[in-house]
């Protein structure tokens, strides 16, 4: 297993994650129309590089990135999320984008491993 | 250890998971007034199910309720994480109104 940077940092910098989220989906699907035979390439291409960043920041966490990408035509969307985990070095950070055509959701959940 | 995707756990709470969402939405339509209720009352019901189970994991549940208009929706998710012990389900349901999809995330402590 790779080794993980020993910092003082234990918690789920949410903050950080969330840039970084942007980054990816801006470039992605910065500057394009909903299309509905590439949809499913934009979200696994979200996912993987979302995940590939967190990862490379090199901390002991388990994460899942969840993305959904709804088309805009006036359908209301609402989505939750509830974690059962350790609040004291277990986090998420939801970032919300949108364009003149689609939305774009995406949570990263990030939980602590025990080392 | 008890591994959280053996076929016949997710099986179990697989079909946990849609009787909750039956018994919060089935038979409704949908109400922007009334679906963040609905969101929260699937999650909280699941999550309690699988803490009943009483394993040594830490849960997430995702709850997306879409009202049907012929909109496009696509969701996907990566994890990193142990795939010899972590797992995941996804249930689908619908009536002639929406959409609901419930994600549920479980890793080993």
């Amino acid at each position: 297993m790779e080794e993980y940077n020993s910092g003082d940092e234990v918690a789920f910098n949410a903050d950080e994650a969330s840039i970084s989220v942007k980054e990816c989906i801006e470039g992605v699907i910065g500057g394009t129309d909903y299309n509905q035979s590439k949809v499913n390439q934009w979200t696994a291409s979200i996912v993987e590089h979302s995940l590939t960043h967190l990862v490379k920041q090199g901390r002991p966490f388990k994460y899942i990135v969840n993305c959904a990408i709804m088309q805009k035509s006036g359908a209301g969307l609402h989505t939750a999320n509830s974690c059962y985990w350790d609040t004291a070095t277990d986090g998420s950070c939801t970032v919300r984008w949108e364009n003149r055509t689609m939305y774009c959701v995406v949570s990263v959940f990030a939980v602590a491993v025990a080392l | 250890m008890d591994y959280y995707e053996t076929e016949e756990d997710s099986a179990l709470v697989s079909s946990d998971f849609k009787t909750a969402v039956e018994g919060v939405v089935g038979g409704n339509v949908y109400q922007h007034s009334r679906v963040k209720q609905w969101n929260s009352s699937v999650i909280e019901q699941c999550l309690s199910q699988l803490n009943k189970l009483g394993k040594p994991f830490k849960y997430i549940v995702n709850c997306i309720i879409m009202q049907k208009t012929g909109a496009g929706l696509q969701t996907a998710c990566a994890c990193f994480w142990d795939n010899s012990t972590d797992g995941c389900c996804a249930v689908k349901w619908e009536n002639e109104s929406m959409h609901c999809i419930v994600n549920v995330f479980g890793m080993a402590i």
